[in-house]
Parts: structure tokens; C-alpha cells; sequence
């Protein structure tokens, strides 16, 4: 809750759902919790519109409503508002797990915020029934429909319930149930849409796929560490922890090796299969902790520690932030630090081997930008010029924590600023490329001749060409950009995550 | 007659005092050389100790004779009482030092002459001064023929009181490339991820004798000096190390658990402005000169 994430947050809305929501949004921010009538009056919005707006809002669950009594505060979730830029990552990881029919469902979905099984697959399926490429059929949309409700990376959505005598609806959470979909059903409904009587809601399960975000972080931190195989280990370990333990336990449950050797025998990878204990050690004693030798029993019993390993990750992060800001040596005094828990600067400059004063100044500037902290020890309380005070300096993670989050949303801002910037400036060129676009679209569908097609691309002038090719080039660095940071900032989350 | 006597008492106390190094008493000498009348020994003692080859103390009230450091005895020849002392201070400081407040407190002569007596000794070539790498304006004096210790050089790091920081660094880098060249043997070893492991290890004896093969350095590493260095790698978090079951530290090259963060590849990440960066104001990011720069890679 802090300014940097309101201005992104503001920035955000502005970008995905325009500017009146925007202004709500950042009225419910700033404010926190505030019925309708506060928000009218605050933001001056007529009322219809700030209704419209929350319930845009409430739709993407990008904000919530509070009922007391008869009285209802609506709130902004904010947290829930970055992930709007995590959606090409939802679908990027859907492409490659489960294809494209699922990132078809999920990309139909995030759109829709929520809809029923039938609706979504028929929608879809008519949207692209003259597509030839994808070859979309509803057998298999349904199939994978299903098999993404089973993975659970889809679920049901609340049900509202209103109670008797009272207007106001109460969300109640469902377990979800594996439907059973009728493919004679569903192809009536893709003749007939309007008569769809589905009434079971569906939405995106974000946690599923934040899990798998935070498997992949951790056997690709295995990877580098040691090698593919251990990365291996890993997912095994992974999978099994899966079965046994809650998903974002900071410790899972221990996982006998006879049942990693059961799982590990499906895989190709010979190493696997001859040294699986061997490599268990090894990333025991090497793997920076991730995994820790639980017991005896069974062959061996491994535990994954997974917040050992968001706070692990977490370092690595800072590490990279202080050495990119303020060079290599400061990353090593914070490592320095951060090893001796609580040390003096003469032992810094001792064991840092760096010159007095080059390792004072880069003390001072990593004190400056809140990456250490520092501990005054008086022996007495009174303050004298004699006696010379011991200070101690220590990283607190949690706070460094907090300053890189800032710093990433800063820049989230940032770029999202730009970017909006880039767009309102080229905001010409780029809406007479998307018209000729569209002409030229239609007149293809048309089948019309390749002559006039091009007399109408060579409405757009070479120097034009060009512009629209570097603007392209930069809203796309943009977006990558915003994707990296966004994933760092899911590191920082997660480490924050743990109590 | 006299004289040659004289030379055989003086020879009996020396032994006498040689064989006690601890010193000996005035009790115990007139016992040592018996057939010797109490003032004539004294007069033989004094003698000696005025030619510089005995020193007297003072034990529990009673007088202690202790023999005197030859070497120092013929290098002092010919110079004055008050330099004699001045060169037996610096002399007990051995490689630690003296400074000079202390000379001049501990021997009570005066600024001047005191300056006077150490530039004689300086030019003589029996004392020098040495920069203390600690307070660099704080001079010490040592004998000329010592080397001086750790705390006061600095060791291997230091030249002149600066510290080498390229010598370091140098070190450093080395001592990295060492461990990469072994880092490698545990990424998929077809002997299995433990002997990988170990062959990836390196002691910091392998280390210190790839560096002197290498030549590199004119001074002589020690074993801790390599250390010294390998600790700086490890809080590069270029390395990790391990102890074996013998005791010894292992070293490893290792590698970040992540690829440079997002944070750290846009333009916001690596400023220095960040936190002066507002929506409205000078430094607003509608016309950040690096994003610009940054775009138009």
C-alpha cells in the first residue's frame, strides 16, 4: 500500500480499462474502503458511471464489497490489479503445457473474467470455426477444458447467495467438480448460442499457476547451480511434494526416495537412474538448501524447503540489484554483511580487501539506499566526544525486500508511462496503420484483387513504414520489460508471501 | 700484568653471565668469580658496561647483569650515550615498531635532539622508519635489517601503506578462473554428480600454486593470503566452499541461482534517480533522457 504501487496501479487501470475506472480505482486506493456515495462525491463522477466502474472491477476480481448490515464499502484490490500485466505469461505457459487449445480457453476466459463450461468452448469454438490452421474441433476443447479443471488451473467461481431479507448478495467459495460435458450438447449450442442454460460459472485459478511459475524458478535454479539432472531432481521432488504437502507450505512433507525412484524411472535421463541418491546429496549439500535430508526411513527422506528457497532466491536478487547499482564491490560488502549477520565497518574493510575508502563510501552508499541498515551500541546513554561508538551494520531482508519491491514498481510505472507516452505520440500513424489493416483484412476475405489491395497498403508512406516499424520494435522491448519485472517482482512476492 | 688480569675477570663474568641468559644477580656473580675482592669486581662490571657488553636491571630491588646482543653492540660502537639508548628503544620494538612520541617519552630527551639522533641513525643505515598502513601519518622506527610485521605493512596487500587493489582484483579474478576450469567436471558427469562434485573442488593449496606458477605476483603468497582472496570471492557469490571431512576448506565456482532480474534490465533499475523520479517535476519518466536512450537501442 505504499505510493509507488498506487501510481502503478493507476497506470494499470488507465491502460486496461480506461480512464473513468481508472479514477475509481485510484479514489478506492487511496481511500481504502468507501461506499458508492463517497466515491461520487469524491471523484465527481456521475453515479451511473461509478457504478459501471466497480462493476467492471468487481468482475475481474480487481475489487471486492463489504457488507455490513445495510451498508456496503467497496475496496480495491490491488494486488489482483497486477496481475493484468501477468496475463501473457498465463497463456505462454498454457501454449506450452497443454497446447493451443487450452491458451485459447484461458485467453477467452481472462477475458471474460467468468463464464459457464458451454458458453466459453462454444464461443470459442464458432470464433475460429473457419480458422483451417488451428483445426479447432469441440471434442477437443471439451477434452481440454476438462483436463484444465482437473489440473485445477480452472475452477468454479463463487456462487452469490442472498439471504432472506437482505438485498445484498454473500460470495460463497465452491469446491470445484469435474463436469461432465456433453459433446451432443455442446454441438447444439454451437448452433444455437442464445439458448445455452449452463449455469455453472468458471474462472482462472491464478495460484495454480503461480505454483507452476515458482517450480520452474526453482529447477531452473537447480540447473545453473548443478546441472540438468538435478534440475530433474528437482521436478520430481516437486511432483511429489505436490501430493503429500500444500502447495505454498514453507516446508513440505517428507518425500521418500523409493517414491522418487518409482517417478524417476519414467524419465529418459540415464544419470537419473544410476545416481538419483547421489545427486540427492549433492543438492543437499550443494543445492544451496533447497532441499533438506529429512530422515532415514524408506531408503531416505527429503524435505523441499521452499522457503529456505525464496529467501534464497530473494538474495540472489538483491545481489544483482546492489552490483548493477552500485558496482560489483558493494555486492560484495552487502554479501559480506549479510554472511557475518552483524559486523563492524573495520571488519568490512578487513575482509572485503577493498581500500578504506572506496569500502566507507560504498558502505554509506548501500546504507544510503536502504539495502543495510546500521546498529548503534553505546556503552552508556550519555553521548560523549571520547568515547567512540560501535556501529554495526546488518541487512534487514525483509526491508531490502521492501525497497526493491518499491523500485520495481517504479519502474513498472515507468514503463507503463512510456509506453503510454509512445502510443499517444505515434497515436496518428498507429490508428491509420490499424484502419488499413482492417481494409485490407476485409477486402482479402472479399477476395478481392492483389492490385487495389496494394493501392490500399500504399496509403501508408515508406517514412510512415519506418515509424510504425521502430514504434512497433519499442512497445514490444516495452512489454518484454514489463514481463521481466513482473517476473522479479513474483520472486519478491513469494519470499514476502511466508509470515 | 693488570691488564691481562683484568681481561680474565672480564672473560669469567661474561661466561658467568652467558650461561645464565636470564640474568644473573650480584650475589650469584661475586659467587661465579670467587677469588675476587667486591670492588675490584664492580670495577670490572662497570667496565664492561661501559664498553657495551653487559646490561644491568633492576629485579625485585635487586640488580640483575644480562649479557648484550653482539650484533647490536658493534653497530652502536662509536656512537654517544644518548643514541645508544634511543637505538636500544627502537631495538626492543623489534618488527612491531616505535613510534616516536614513545621514544621521546621513554627516553625524556628532548624534540630536537631526539630528531636529530634518529636522522644520524637513518643515515647510518641502522634504523628506518615505516609507514603505518593503519594512520598513515603515524611513522614507526625499526631496525634497518627487519622486516616489518603484518599489522604495520599490511602484508602481500600493501605497497608503501596503499592498498593494491588492482593486485587484488588480479588475484581475484585468477584464483576464479582456476575454479572455473574445474567448476565444469560436475555438470552432467557420467561418473555420477558426486565425484563431479569433488573433482569441481579445489584447496587453497591448489590455488596458491596455480597463482606462483603463474607469476604474477613478486611478492610470496602464503596460504592465507590465497584464502584471504578466495573469501572475497566467495562474497563476490562467485564461489562456495566446503570443509572435508579432514578438516580442510574446499572451494567451488559457482553460479547465480538466477539470471540477472528483471529489475536490473530496464533503464529504472540501474538509475541513480529513481527515488527523485515523480509524475510532474524535473525528473518525470513522459521524458526520462535514459528511457529514450534505452529505447532507441
Amino acid at each position: 500500500m505504499s505510493h509507488q504501487l498506487g501510481r502503478l496501479v493507476a497506470q494499470i487501470l488507465q491502460r486496461y480499462c480506461g480512464e473513468i475506472v481508472e479514477k475509481v480505482g485510484n479514489d478506492l486506493f487511496m481511500y481504502g474502503s468507501k461506499p458508492i456515495a463517497m466515491i461520487v462525491k469524491s471523484t465527481g463522477l456521475p453515479r451511473t458511471q461509478v457504478i459501471e466502474s466497480l462493476r467492471t472491477l468487481m468482475k475481474f476480481d480487481l475489487a471486492m464489497f463489504e457488507a455490513t448490515g445495510p451498508h456496503v464499502d467497496y475496496r480495491l484490490l490491488p494486488e489482483n490489479v497486477l496481475l493484468l500485466i501477468r496475463y501473457p505469461r498465463y497463456l505462454l505457459q498454457m501454449k506450452s503445457k497443454y497446447g493451443t487449445e487450452a491458451e485459447l480457453i484461458i485467453e477467452e476466459l481472462l477475458q471474460q473474467a467468468t463464464c459457464s463450461a458451454t458458453l466459453l468452448l462454444v464461443t470459442i469454438a464458432n470464433k475460429y470455426k473457419d480458422d483451417k490452421d488451428k483445426n479447432l474441433t469441440i471434442v477437443t476443447l471439451k477434452d481440454t477444458f476438462i483436463s484444465l479443471a482437473t489440473a485445477a488451473y480452472i475452477q468454479q467461481a463463487p456462487v452469490a447467495e442472498i439471504k432472506e431479507g437482505s438485498e445484498i448478495p454473500n460470495l460463497v467459495q465452491v469446491a470445484t467438480i469435474v463436469p461432465d460435458l456433453d459433446t451432443r450438447a455442446l454441438m447444439q449450442a454451437m448452433a444455437n448460442p442464445v439458448d445455452i442454460k449452463d449455469n455453472i460459472y468458471w474462472k482462472v485459478n491464478y495460484d495454480r499457476f503461480h505454483q507452476d511459475f515458482r517450480d520452474d524458478i526453482m529447477i531452473k535454479a537447480m540447473t545453473r547451480r548443478i546441472d540438468d539432472t538435478a534440475g530433474e531432481v528437482m521436478r520430481l521432488l516437486l511432483q511429489q511434494m505436490y501430493l503429500s504437502s500444500a502447495a505454498w507450505a514453507e516446508e513440505s512433507n517428507a518425500i521418500p526416495v523409493t517414491d522418487l525412484r518409482e517417478s524417476s524411472r519414467l524419465t529418459d535421463k540415464i544419470l537419473l537412474h544410476h545416481h538419483l541418491e547421489h545427486y540427492l546429496k549433492v543438492m543437499e549439500e550443494n543445492g544451496a538448501g533447497f532441499i533438506r535430508r529429512a530422515g532415514d526411513a524408506g531408503g531416505g527422506q527429503y524435505c523441499v524447503q521452499a522457503k529456505v528457497a525464496a529467501k534464497l532466491l530473494v538474495e540472489d536478487v538483491l545481489d544483482h540489484v546492489v552490483t548493477e547499482r552500485l558496482g560489483s564491490k558493494a555486492a560484495r560488502i552487502f554479501r559480506l554483511i549479510r554472511a557475518k549477520k552483524y559486523v563492524e565497518e573495520e571488519d568490512i574493510q578487513k575482509n572485503a580487501m577493498l581500500p578504506n575508502k572506496e569500502c566507507k563510501q560504498l558502505t554509506y552508499k548501500l546504507l544510503e539506499e536502504h539495502f543495510i541498515s546500521v546498529q548503534p551500541m553505546r556503552k552508556s546513554q550519555q553521548v560523549s566526544g571520547t568515547q567512540k561508538g560501535i556501529y554495526l551494520y546488518h541487512v534487514k531482508l525483509f526491508e531490502a525486500v521492501h525497497v526493491c519491491r518499491e523500485m520495481c514498481y517504479a519502474s513498472l510505472h515507468n514503463l507503463s508511462r512510456a509506453r503510454r507516452q509512445l502510443v499517444s505520440e505515434h497515436g496518428r500513424a498507429l490508428d491509420k496503420q490499424r484502419r488499413v489493416r482492417t481494409i485490407v483484412h476485409g477486402m482479402r476475405m472479399r477476395s478481392e484483387t492483389e492490385e487495389s489491395i496494394n493501392d490500399v497498403l500504399e496509403t501508408l508512406t515508406p517514412p510512415e513504414v519506418n515509424l510504425l516499424a521502430q514504434v512497433e520494435k519499442q512497445l514490444k522491448q516495452l512489454s518484454t520489460a514489463e514481463l521481466e519485472l513482473d517476473r522479479n517482482l513474483f520472486i519478491l512476492n513469494w519470499y514476502l508471501h511466508y509470515p | 700484568m693488570s691488564e691481562n688480569k683484568t681481561d680474565d675477570v672480564s672473560e669469567q663474568i661474561l661466561n658467568a653471565v652467558k650461561k645464565n641468559s636470564k640474568g644473573i644477580s650480584a650475589t650469584d656473580m661475586a659467587a661465579e668469580v670467587p677469588d675476587l675482592p667486591s670492588a675490584e669486581l664492580v670495577g670490572a662490571i662497570n667496565k664492561l658496561l661501559q664498553q657495551g657488553y653487559l646490561d644491568i636491571y633492576k629485579q625485585d630491588g635487586a640488580l640483575i647483569y644480562k649479557i648484550k646482543n653482539q650484533l647490536s653492540k658493534q653497530v652502536v660502537k662509536g656512537a654517544d650515550n644518548e643514541e645508544k639508548v634511543v637505538y636500544n628503544l627502537i631495538e626492543e620494538a623489534a618488527n612491531k615498531g616505535i613510534w616516536i612520541r614513545e621514544i621521546r617519552n621513554q627516553s625524556n630527551l628532548t624534540n630536537p635532539q631526539l630528531t636529530k639522533i634518529l636522522k644520524n641513525l637513518e643515515s647510518k643505515k641502522l634504523i628506518k622508519a615505516v609507514k603505518c598502513v593503519n594512520a598513515s601519518k603515524k611513522k614507526v622506527y625499526m631496525l634497518y635489517n627487519l622486516e616489518p610485521d603484518r599489522s604495520i605493512s599490511g602484508g602481500a596487500w600493501y605497497q608503501d601503506q596503499d592498498f593494491e587493489s588492482e593486485f587484488v582484483d588480479i588475484l581475484n579474478r585468477q584464483c576464479l578462473r582456476f575454479l572455473h576450469q574445474r567448476a565444469d567436471k560436475i555438470k552432467n558427469n557420467p561418473r555420477g554428480p558426486i565425484v563431479g562434485r569433488t573433482q569441481s573442488y579445489a584447496t587453497a593449496i591448489e590455488v596458491q600454486k596455480y597463482i606462483t606458477d603463474l607469476g604474477i605476483s613478486k611478492v610470496k603468497l602464503e596460504v592465507e593470503d590465497v584464502v584471504t582472496i578466495l573469501n572475497t570471492l566467495i562474497y563476490d557469490g562467485k564461489a562456495e566452499s566446503t570443509v572435508y571431512p579432514d578438516g580442510s576448506r574446499v572451494y567451488r565456482a559457482i553460479e547465480s541461482l538466477i539470471p540477472p532480474p528483471g529489475l536490473v534490465q530496464v533503464p529504472c533499475g540501474i538509475c541513480p534517480l529513481i527515488h527523485k523520479c515523480s509524475s510532474t517535476g524535473l525528473i518525470t519518466p513522459q521524458d526520462c533522457k535514459y528511457m529514450n536512450e534505452w529505447l532507441e537501442q
